[in-house]
C-alpha cells in the first residue's frame, strides 16, 4: 500500500484471489472504500490483510449459505441460520441465538446479505474479544475507548458490505 | 474518568409546524407519488452543504427511526417526525458551527458533544472525526456529524448499561460482548 491508501489494482488482486472477480468494478469499490470512511483504515487501525481476509472469509459464508438455502430462494430460515453459525465454528448459547435471531429474523427468513452482516459481526467482535482476554477465561475487560473504536471500524466494514449490495453475489 | 454525564436535551425552540406546509414539503419530497417517502427521495431531499449526496447511512438510519410498520420508508404521518428531527439537528449543527464554515471541526465537535453531556478524551475526539467524516476534510459535514451523535449515544446507552460504576471500564463475558454490540446496531 503507497501512503496508506488502497489502489484499485491492490483492489482487484484481493478480488481475483478470493476468486470473485468480475463480479463487482474495482471502481465501484474503491468508491464504497471512500464512503464507508475505510480507506484511510487500511494502513492504519485496520489494515489491508485484515480486509483481504475477510474479502476470503465471504466466499467461505456464500459457500454455508447456499449449503443451506436448498430451495435455492436467496434466503435462508431461522432454524438453518443457527445451524449455519454453528457450522462456522461458533458455539453460542440459546439466549445468544435468540438475541442474534431478534436481530436478523425477517418473518422467519434471513437473505444472504443479511447472512453475511451477521457474519462479519462475529467475526469481528469474536477477534475483539480473544485480543482482550489473553488468558482465555472467558471473561474480558473493557474500556470506552477501546469498545468505541472496535465498534466504529465495525459498523463502517458492515456499511462496506451492505452497499456493495450482495443480494447479487 | 467518566465518558457521560446526565444528558439535558438541547431547548426547542421550534413551534410545531403548519400541515399544509407539511403537506407540500411531503409531496414534494414524495417524487413517485407512492405516499411513502424512500430511502433515496429523502437522500435527494437533503443537503450536506458539499455538493456531494447525503450521507445514505444517516438516511437509512433516520428512516428506520420513524418507518413504524418496518415498510422502508415513512408516510406522511411519520414524516412529521422526520422533519421536525432535521430541523433539530440543522439547529444544533448551526449553534455548533460557530465559524459557520458549513463542517463542525474538532473542537466545535468537542463543544458540541461536552454541551451533550458527554465526557471525552482528546483522543477520542481525533478517532471520531476520522471515522466519521467522509468528506476527508478532517472536518464533519452536517449528514456525518448527524451520524456520529447517532451512534455515539446508541453505544453509550448500551456501554453504561454494563459500567455500573461509571468509570469507563466494564467486564463482559464473551456471549454479553456480543449481545452487547448485537443491540446497538
Amino acid at each position: 500500500i503507497q501512503d496508506g491508501q488502497i489502489t484499485a489494482d491492490e483492489l482487484q488482486a484481493c478480488l481475483t484471489q478470493s476468486g470473485i472477480s468480475g463480479t463487482y468494478k474495482r471502481e465501484n469499490m474503491l468508491e464504497v472504500l471512500d464512503r464507508c470512511c475505510l480507506q484511510r483504515d487500511m494502513s492504519g487501525t485496520m489494515g489491508f490483510n485484515e480486509f483481504k481476509e475477510l474479502w476470503q472469509a465471504l466466499n467461505a459464508w456464500k459457500g454455508t449459505f447456499v449449503s443451506f438455502d436448498r430451495d435455492h430462494s436467496g434466503t435462508i430460515e431461522g432454524q438453518e441460520l443457527q445451524q449455519a453459525i454453528r457450522t462456522l465454528g461458533y458455539n453460542l448459547s440459546p439466549q445468544a441465538m435468540n438475541c442474534i435471531m431478534k436481530r436478523y429474523s425477517n418473518h422467519g427468513r434471513i437473505p444472504f446479505d443479511d447472512f453475511v452482516s451477521c457474519s462479519v459481526r462475529l467475526r469481528a467482535l469474536t477477534d475483539h474479544f480473544r485480543r482482550r482476554d489473553t488468558n482465555q477465561s472467558g471473561n474480558a475487560l473493557f474500556q470506552y475507548d477501546d469498545v468505541s473504536l472496535n465498534f466504529f471500524n465495525l459498523l463502517n466494514i458492515t456499511f462496506f458490505f451492505f452497499f456493495l449490495n450482495l443480494k447479487n453475489f | 474518568m467518566a465518558y457521560h454525564s446526565p444528558y439535558r436535551a438541547p431547548p426547542h425552540i421550534n413551534a410545531p409546524p403548519d400541515q399544509s406546509f407539511l403537506w407540500n414539503i411531503f409531496q414534494r419530497v414524495d417524487k413517485d407519488r407512492s405516499g411513502v417517502i424512500s430511502d433515496s427521495e429523502l437522500q435527494q431531499a437533503l443537503s450536506n452543504g458539499t455538493w456531494t449526496p447525503f450521507n445514505p447511512v444517516t438516511v437509512r438510519s433516520i428512516i428506520s427511526m420513524f418507518d413504524r410498520e418496518n415498510k422502508g420508508g415513512v408516510n406522511f404521518n411519520e414524516f412529521a417526525g422526520v422533519w421536525k428531527y432535521i430541523t433539530d439537528w440543522q439547529n444544533i449543527f448551526r449553534t455548533y458551527d460557530r465559524d459557520n464554515s458549513g463542517f463542525i471541526d474538532k473542537n466545535e465537535l468537542k463543544q458540541a458533544l461536552t454541551g451533550f453531556g458527554y465526557r471525552l478524551s482528546d483522543q477520542f475526539y481525533g478517532t471520531l472525526i476520522d471515522k466519521f467524516d467522509r468528506q476527508r476534510k478532517g472536518q464533519v459535514a452536517f449528514d456525518d456529524f448527524i451520524q456520529c451523535c447517532i451512534v455515539l449515544q446508541r453505544l453509550t446507552d448500551v456501554f453504561r448499561r454494563y459500567d455500573t460504576d461509571q468509570d469507563g471500564w466494564i467486564q463482559v463475558s464473551y456471549e454479553q460482548y456480543l449481545s452487547m454490540v448485537f443491540n446497538i446496531v
